[in-house]
Parts: C-alpha cells; structure tokens; sequence
C-alpha cells in the first residue's frame, strides 16, 4: 500500500491557545514524510470530520496523525476504515499538564508530533487472523455438577451447541446428594431442585451428554479446538469454539485435621459432607448407635483458614452449618445445638438464615480454638469463648460436625515445572536463576491440553485456576477456557448460577471475537496479532516459556508454533525475542525504535536534558492523563511512549535511547507479586526482571544505572506522579548530561 | 476449670418476659452506646451473652442490672432488635425472684393469673377488714374518716404491715448483698461499708446516675413517681396519726389523716398535692408510654409492670376521690373510697414491695453502694500491692 500521510492538529481545548502552531506546522512540513498538515479549531466536530473524510476521498489520504487529545478518548470518532490512524496526545499530556506559551512545552509538542508521524510511516494495517481450519462455535463444558449444567444450559439458551462431560456416571456432582439447600432468598431451606436440572439438561437437543466420561485431549485454541472425549473405552471427537471448566471440588481430607478436632477418635466426630451424606430427610441420628441426637455441636473452619491445611475460607461452610443446624432444630425444637465459629460468614441476604437461626435457639460461640473430647461414649467440645473472655465446655453431645473446606479439582496431580525440574537436574537451574517463576499447572486430567507450557490452566492462588478476581472473572489464563464454579473460587449454590452464567457469555464473546480475528479481553477488538519471521528463530524458547497465556507451542526442533486464537495481543513474546523477530502489523521493535529516534535531542549546552518514559499503557498511561485532567504540571523533559504491557518492552529500545544522547528511562509498569495488577499477569514483572539485566548494556556504554529506573503505578497513584516524574527528573539533572549527545 | 454451659436458661428467662436476646450476636453496639457503662462493669452485651449460655451463678453474682436505669438507648441502636434493654430488664425479674427466698416472687413473675389472683385476696382481704372492723358509730351527716377508723386503729395495722414488708424486703436484700459481694462480703473492712455509705442514700434520693442517660425525660418521670411515692408513703405510713401516736409521739398540727381539713398552704396538704400531682403524672406518662409503645423502654410490657402502674394510679385516683368528697362532705361516699382506695393500696404495698418491681427501690440503690464499695476495696488493694 503506498501511504499518503496527512496530518491534523486540533487547536480546541486550550491547544491552540497553548502551542505556537504555526511552528507545529512547520514541523510537520520539515519532516518531509507528510503531504498535508491542516490545523482546525474542533477536529472532533461535525465539520473536523468532515474535513479528514474530504481528504480522503478527494486526495487520496490513506494514513492520518491525529494532533489533538489522548487516545484513549474518542476512539470510536476518529476510526476510518481501511485507513492508518495515529494519535498524537497533545491535549491530556502536552498542554493540560504544562506551562502554556513555553518553550519547553512547545518543544514537547513538536517531538510528539514527530513521534506520531514517525509511527505512521512505520505502521502498517492490520489483517484479521483467519484460521485454517474450520471454526467452530460449540462450548465444551467439563464437569456435570451444578455449574455445568447450568452453563450448559445457559449456552444453549443463547443459542450454541454445547457438549457437557462428566467423569462420573451420572450427572448431579455433589449436589446430587444434598436433599435440602439454603440459597437465595435465605429466609428457609428449600428442597433440591437438582433432579428438575438433569431433566432439563439431557432433554435439550442441543446439549450434548457424555457421562462417565473424560476430557482426554484438548488441542488447538478458540474457534479451533480439537477435544477428545473417551467414554467407556471409545473415543469421540469434536470440534469447539471455546471450553466452561466446571470440574467443581473434593472435601479437604479429614484424616489431615489436627487431632484436636477429634475426627477418628469417636464415630461420632463427623464432616459437614459426610452429614450430608447421612441426611436423607429423616430424623438424624448418631453413627454409633443410630439413636435420635439431641446435642450437637458444629465446629466451623475446621482445617481451613489455616496456613497448616487449607489457608482460605471455602465462604459456604457456614451457611451448610447453619443449614445442618436448622434441620436437627426442624426434628426436635428442644435439641441443644451449639455451633462454634471463627466468624459467621453468611455473605449477602445468607444473613437472614443466620437470624433465623439465632431465634430457633442454637448457640453461637466466637472461638479460635476449639478441642474435641472424646472418651469412650462421651463427646464434649471445650473452648474459649472470644465473647465471654473465658473457657467453655459443651457436655454430653451426641455428634460433632466438622466444617471442613473445598479443595478445586484442579490441586491434584504433580505440578508441571516441578517435573521439569528435576529431568533437566541441577545444571541448568544456575543459568536461569532470573527467570521468572513458572506457573504452577497440576496434571490433574481435567482438559489435558496439549500446550507447551502444560495440560491445564495455570494456578493462581492455593491451586485454583482464576485471574485478578476484579479485571478478570471467569478467565483462566488460557484464552478461551474459563473457570467456573467452585474450581474457580468456592461458593455456594446463588454463586454458582450466576457464575456458570458469567463463564458461557465469556465463552460466547470469544468465539464471537475470535470469529473475526479479533482479540478478546483486555485488547478487545485488537485484529493484530504477533508475526513470526522464522527464518531468524534461534529457537531459544524464550516466547514459548514466557508468554503469561501458552499461546505458543514448539516443534520437535523447539520452533515456536504460534497459535494466534490463543493470544492476547499483550506483546510479551515481542519483548522477550532477542532477535527481535515477532512484531505486530502497528507495533514492533522496529516501529518504537523509530518513535525513539525521532525525539529531538538538544545539545548539552542548552541544559534541556530528555527522559524517555515507556508507560504501561493500561494502567500508567492513563494515570499521566489523569494527572492532566486533573491539570497538575510536570517537567516538560519527559517523552512519554505508550506500551501494550511493559512486558513487551524489548532492551534495544533502551540501548537505542542511551546511545542517541536522552539522559534517562523510566519504566511506568504495574504492580507485580500476588496482588498483580498487570492486565497480562506477568508483563511488568517480566520488565522489572529483563531490567535487571540492563546493567549490562549500561556498563558497555560506561552509563550510570541511576539513568533506567522502573516505577509501579496503579491508576489512582495519578496524584503522585508529578513528584514522581519531577524527582527522576531531578536526579538525572544531578547526574549530568549523557555523554553520547550530539554522536 | 471451663464454664459449662446450659441451654435451658434461656426457655427459664423466657418466663420472665425475656424475647429477643437470641437475636445477639454481640458486635457490642449497645455496650458501646450506653452512657453508664464502664470499663469495670461494661454491660449490657456481657448479659445478654451470659443468658445466651446459661451461665446462671455469673447472672447471680452480677451488678450491671441494677446499674442500669433502661433508657433504652440499647435498645434503639440494636442493629438485631436483640432488645438489650429488655434483657436487662429480664434479669432484674429474674434476679428479685432469685432474691426472693419465699420463692413468691418467682410464682409472681412467671404468673399472671397467679399475680391477679394474690392481689385481688390482699385487696379483698383488706376489704373483709374494713368491712368489719370499724367503730361503732360512724359519723354519717359529716365526712369524717375517723369515727369510722381512727388514724391511731389504722397506724397499728399500718406498722404491722411495715414490720412484715420490712422482714421480707430486708431478708432478701441481705440475700442479694452476699450473692452480689461473694467471698469478698467478709474480706472488704467495714470502714469501706462506712464511708460509702453516703452512696446508698445519694442515690436513692437523686438517681442521679439516671441523669446520665441521654433520655432524661426518663430520670424525670422516674424521679417524680418515686419522690411522690415517697412523700405519700411517709405521709401515710409516719404522719397518718401525726408521728406514731403508739408510743405517743404524735403531734396534732402534722396528722394526715383527720378529719378538718388544713388550710390549703398548709404543709401537709402542699405535701399531698405534690405527691398526688408527681405520682399522677408520673404513671400516666409511663402508662400512656406502654400503650403506645413509645418509646424503647415501653416497648415490651410484662404483666408486672402493669399490674404495678395500676394499682399505683388506681391508688392515686382512689387517694384524689377521698379528698374531694371530704371537701364536699360526703360521708357515705368518702368512707367506701376509702375502703377502696386502702384495697389498692396495701396488695400494691404487701406485694410489690418485698416481691415484686417495688423492690428495686431497695436493691438498686444497695447494689450501687456495693459496687462503690468493690471498687474503693480493689483501689486499696491496689494501693497496697
């Protein structure tokens, strides 16, 4: 495609009033690469429109800067199709945030446009991926408990064709057991209406059921998975758009509880599941000798929030006790039951069950700590009670319930880099002692993926496979596979609908995007996708390992395989690349390079020192405009890049940036560690560690390090990032100008 | 040695008005928002806490519910509608019928026919008395209460019935300092007993620990109907016959009950309208309350605490009848209201007083001094270590 560049400056919003544009123009002239540059009082208007689409169509324009405000507004405004279009941010970041009239500010304007054009000479359109094979728009759902059949049936009321497996031989999972619930609207326990679920999920046409039936293969991506099931001995194949995991839970193992719970001292010390087990409607009765309980204790967290067994709160526990409690209070009004709690944690409107409970007369007592006596035929629970400030002793009870917690399906089978590990020995773990730490993935036969980096979603957190609970719900970090259910958190029955719900319209945006090459959240829309020049590959894997969503297999030679339905466009690979061979059709290496190159650097003896900022564009970025909304000033010497994730960041960009005279880097990323904020899990973790490494590049130039600094910065620091900026700006003044000025 | 815990309490405190206090689960509000609690004797979440467990001796030994004077501001601030206020007002039941070692006042508590009943044979009783003793020549053209029942005749019953009432009341106060003073009652000195004895009388004159609650319409309406109960008790009981004219120490110009009628600023019928206005308006306030449901305090309303306001109000109006048809010299009229009014009066007095709601007149102010008395003793002892 031959380019014709245009070039518009918007003048309104105080842009005008701020920049001499006169000179903006001549910029824009000097450079040479554009073949027109207009100016206009609201380039956003009707008539602005109006102006760009005229050029368009009478002169051909087919690439177009866009002077005006950041581009995370307006986007959908300046949007032409089958057209190039760049973004200059003068508004939000240029004369919001700085001295109107200045030199320095005029300065910074006039570099930002000559990024803009820089980037648009390099940019190219993007062409939406198409896979090769035939897309398809099914949902595999695995695990037929409750969540599965609700997503299933939730996919199939919206339309799609759905395939539900389920390892045992009927549907149900473990509320196939339960006869009673308490659930919304918590005012009374209601019956289980699960057997009108399995009715109308093995009725619906267009579900699919295979029970006693398991996921032995999944390959492919979204639009294009290839899944084989195996049920009794045979093999079916099917093609699916994107996969619901419901694989649900196990009870936590009793027999690990601490023996002063007292399970296996006394038949009578029983778990809440095992209740469950037992409860069939009738009275309940004591397993040693089956007579009528009067006295019952329940001890909740039993094993969990506990860094010795399960460290979380499973959040049901309670209302299941509250539940057990309600239901031996239903048989005889009279039985003394206790129940013995860390904190009640009835979430939302459970609270009215907790009430209900208090006034049939159970007995609540706030322990920590609470121990089991059993001698012989006697049970007695004897504990401090927080409230009373003393010790308390519940005598000659009839059976103890144990509240222990919900383990995912997904914290069984040997973890994937353990493995690794240990068959690569000792010598290899020296060389990659910076590497980020690997993901935890169990072999727990659940979708068995054929990924390169393992055969099922990563884990988190305590093995569930879950992203940020806030940015991301529902997703695994493998796209188009998303959790659901108590795989993904616990929770009890309320959540669970709305969650099987939350996962299938999840699934169905996907396949929808994916259909037409697109990428899914965050980058939603995004048609670009990485590019591979294989035939510079040193197939050093460095993609493969650390893209945060195995969207890349390898071949039996260690080529990267890229499988674009998997990716999400964050750029990670393209930062980790040595050679430098991935890039996208409008950002690459080379593309930031040229932005870089086109920041004009002073002499030394102008004192006008240049800082080149790569911000993160989902979380620093927009705090710098923030800061500009917010009208707050900072030093004019910064030059601000946005990056899809700072783990695309790729170290030539800083070696080019040095050795072109700018005084000094700073990295804006997110927070890293547990409570990630990064919107690609890893990017600025990966950043923070591939910065370690710069000191390299800083030795062979003979630089400072002072000079490369990497900052966290949520969305809400916006208030700090003034002193921030001005302080780095500061000591850069202080360590002196880059010696390689003017080379 | 670990508390046990008995479940059975509540369904006991049930009889005793108690409703709500299942409902607890102690985030501490009440305790927090009540201006007479106290880091020593925080209350009254620790009560509620105590009947949710059944921790009866702990119930027994406790002061707090006599600290508490129930302005309801517990109550009203309960995020449960636990009733905090109520409870304590349940343990203070429950605890005069633990006082009580006749075991009447528990019969009278958790009975309200059993209540009706005693109070309708006291009031009978009295009526059979009057009926028949009386002198034998009534004088039927003038009002005059004493050719019926000389205030001397009347004195004598008078001290009677003051020397039972004061046996029972004094006994079981006694029970209720040793259950409230534990191992302590011995080891305190007596000079502690003495010096905080100022106590006891400050407050059972001016309440004033009630001041301090944020509904002081409450501590008014308290103050009036106990200083006009007194005034009419002391007006009744020691100057009926103008001293006690028993033993001779009577004086004619302070005679209650005679048959002139004093000049309308003389002392004693000033002392009466006093007492009739403060009672009068004092029970109405609190009896219209209860109908409305006004206010926390008045929410709940169990059988003795009505039986109590209107026998006290019944009394009064009886009392107000006497005096105007003595004013307009209706003799027949002014003896059978009388008879009445005394009918009102003395079950109010026999029951109420020794077994009932009455008698926190006495161990309120008693457990007040003896939490003074604990807390200057813990200072000595903290003096001393």
């Amino acid at each position: 495609m031959e380019k014709k560049i245009a070039v518009y400056i918007c003048t309104g919003c105080g842009i005008g009033d701020a920049l001499d544009m006169e000179k903006l123009t001549e910029v824009v002239n000097e450079e040479g690469s554009a073949a027109i540059c207009k100016t206009h009082g609201n380039l956003c208007g009707q008539e602005g429109l109006e102006l760009i689409k005229k050029d368009m169509a009478d002169e051909g324009v087919n690439t177009i800067v866009v002077a005006a405000c950041s581009p995370r507004v307006l986007y959908d405004v300046f949007d032409f199709e089958n057209c190039i279009v760049d973004r200059v941010n003068l508004r939000e970041q240029v004369v919001w945030s700085h001295k109107p009239g200045d030199e320095d500010t005029q300065m910074m304007a006039e570099d930002y446009v000559r990024m803009g054009l820089a980037k648009a000479n390099a940019m190219e359109l993007p062409e939406p991926f198409k896979p090769e094979q035939e897309f398809s728009r099914d949902i595999l759902v695995v695990g037929g408990g409750l969540t599965g059949m609700t997503a299933a049936l939730e996919a199939a009321k919206a339309g799609a064709s759905v395939v539900l497996v389920e390892k045992e031989p009927e549907l149900g999972g473990f509320q196939k057991k339960v006869k009673q619930i308490a659930t919304f609207p918590y005012k009374d326990l209601q019956d289980n209406p699960l057997d009108e679920l399995i009715k109308a999920v093995t009725e619906n046409e267009k579900i699919k059921v295979y029970t006693g039936a398991q996921v032995e293969k999944t390959v492919g991506g979204p639009g294009v998975f290839q899944v084989t099931i195996r049920q009794n001995g045979s093999s079916a194949e099917h093609a699916i758009g994107a996969i619901v995991m419901a694989a649900g839970w196990v009870p936590y193992d009793p027999e690990k509880l601490d023996d002063r719970l007292g399970f296996g001292a006394s038949p009578n010390v029983i778990t809440n599941t095992m209740f469950e087990d037992n409860y069939t409607g009738a009275k309940v009765t004591r397993p040693s000798d089956g007579k009528e309980v009067n006295n019952v204790a329940f001890l909740q967290c039993a094993g969990q929030r506990d860094p010795e067994h399960l460290p979380y709160c499973s959040t049901v526990c309670c209302v299941t006790a509250l539940k057990q409690a309600l239901q031996i209070k239903g048989q005889n009004p009279d039985a003394n039951v206790f129940v013995v709690y860390k904190e009640m944690r009835t979430l939302g409107q459970a609270e009215d069950l907790y009430r209900k409970a208090q006034e049939t007369g159970i007995i609540f007592i706030r322990s920590q700590d609470p121990e089991v006596k059993a001698e012989g035929d006697k049970l007695a629970v004897e504990t401090l009670d927080e409230v009373l400030g003393e010790s308390v002793l519940l005598e000659d009870l009839d059976m103890v319930v144990l509240a222990t917690g919900m383990v995912p399906a997904t914290a069984f089978g040997p973890d994937v880099a353990q493995e690794e590990k240990e068959a690569e020995g000792e010598e290899k773990k020296e060389e990659e002692e910076l590497e980020v730490p690997l993901d935890v993935i169990r072999r727990s036969n659940i979708l068995n993926l054929d990924y390169r980096q393992g055969p099922e979603p990563p884990a988190l957190k305590y093995d569930f496979p879950d992203s940020h609970f806030i940015c991301f719900p529902y997703e695994t970090r493998r796209t188009g596979i998303y959790a659901a259910g108590c795989v993904r958190r616990p929770m009890g029955i309320a959540s669970v609908k709305e969650d099987a719900a939350g996962a299938v319209m999840k699934a169905i945006q996907c396949i929808e995007l994916t259909s037409r090459g697109a990428a899914v959240h965050p980058r939603a829309g995004d048609l670009t996708y990485p590019e591979f020049e294989m035939k510079r590959c040193t197939q050093c894997k460095r993609c493969t390992v650390e893209c945060p969503f195995g969207a890349i297999n390898e071949d039996e030679e260690a080529n990267p395989l890229p499988q674009p339905t998997r990716c999400r466009r964050c750029g990670v690979c393209m930062g980790a690349c040595p050679e430098r061979i991935i890039s996208f059709k409008n950002y690459s290496v080379p593309i930031i390079g040229d932005m870089i190159k086109s920041i004009e650097v002073p002499e030394e003896d102008e004192e006008k020192p240049r800082i080149l900022v790569l911000a993160c564009e989902n979380d620093a970025y927009p705090a710098l405009d923030m800061a500009g909304i917010n009208r707050m000033t900072y030093n004019a010497w910064i030059r601000v890049i946005p990056l899809r994730c700072l783990g695309s960041m790729n170290l030539v960009w800083i070696a080019d940036t040095l050795s072109r005279g700018i005084d000094g880097v700073l990295l804006l990323g997110c927070q890293h560690g547990d409570d990630y904020q990064c919107h690609f899990i890893k990017g600025s973790e990966l950043a923070d560690i591939r910065l370690s490494k710069v000191s390299e590049t800083l030795d062979r130039l003979a630089l400072e390090s002072e000079r490369v600094r990497f900052e966290t910065v949520s969305i809400i620091d916006y208030p700090k990032l003034p002193a921030l900026l001005d302080e780095f700006a500061a000591t850069i003044d202080e360590i002196g100008p880059n010696p390689f000025k003017g080379w | 040695m670990s508390t046990k815990v008995n479940p059975n309490l509540m369904r006991e405190l049930e009889e005793f008005g108690l409703k709500d206090a299942n409902k607890c689960f102690h985030c501490g509000n009440c305790t927090a928002i009540c201006p007479l609690s106290t880091e020593e004797n925080p209350f009254p979440r620790k009560l509620v806490k105590y009947a949710q467990l059944g921790l009866e001796e702990k119930i027994l030994q406790s002061a707090e519910p006599w600290l508490c004077y129930y302005c309801g501001d517990c109550s009203d601030r309960c995020p449960r509608g636990a009733d905090p206020g109520e409870t304590m007002m349940v343990m203070r039941r429950f605890l005069t019928s633990k006082y009580d070692w006749t075991g009447f006042a528990r019969r009278f508590y958790t009975s309200e026919t059993f209540e009706i009943i005693a109070v309708a044979i006291v009031g009978i009783l009295v009526g059979l008395a009057l009926w028949i003793f009386h002198a034998d020549n009534p004088n039927m053209e003038h009002a005059a209460l004493n050719s019926v029942w000389p205030a001397p005749a009347i004195e004598i019953g008078d001290l009677i019935m003051a020397a039972i009432l004061t046996f029972f009341l004094l006994s079981n106060t006694w029970r209720c300092v040793k259950f409230v003073m534990g191992d302590l009652l011995k080891k305190v000195p007596l000079e502690i007993y003495a010096t905080e004895a100022k106590e006891l009388i400050i407050h059972f004159i001016t309440q004033k620990r009630f001041g301090e609650c944020t509904d002081r319409m409450q501590w008014i309406v308290h103050l009036l109907i106990m200083t006009g109960y007194s005034t009419a008790f002391l007006l009744v009981a020691v100057f009926l016959a103008g001293g006690i004219e028993l033993v001779g120490l009577a004086w004619e110009p302070i005679r209650f009950q005679r048959d002139v009628i004093y000049p309308f600023f003389h002392p004693m019928r000033i002392f009466g309208y006093y007492a009739t206005f403060a009672i009068l308006y004092g029970t109405t306030y609190a009896l219209i309350g209860r109908i409305k449901k006004s206010k926390a305090p008045y929410k709940s309303t169990h059988g003795t605490d009505w039986m109590f306001l209107i026998l006290l109000q019944l009394t009064t109006l009886t009392g107000i009848f006497i005096h105007f048809c003595r004013l307009l010299d209706w003799a027949m009229a002014t003896y059978v209201i009388y008879v009445i009014h005394l009918m009102f009066a003395i079950p109010m007095l026999v029951l109420e007083v020794p077994f009932s709601k009455w008698a926190h007149l006495a161990y309120r102010p008693v457990v007040i001094y003896l939490t003074r008395v604990k807390e200057k003793y813990y200072e000595m002892q903290k003096g001393t270590a």
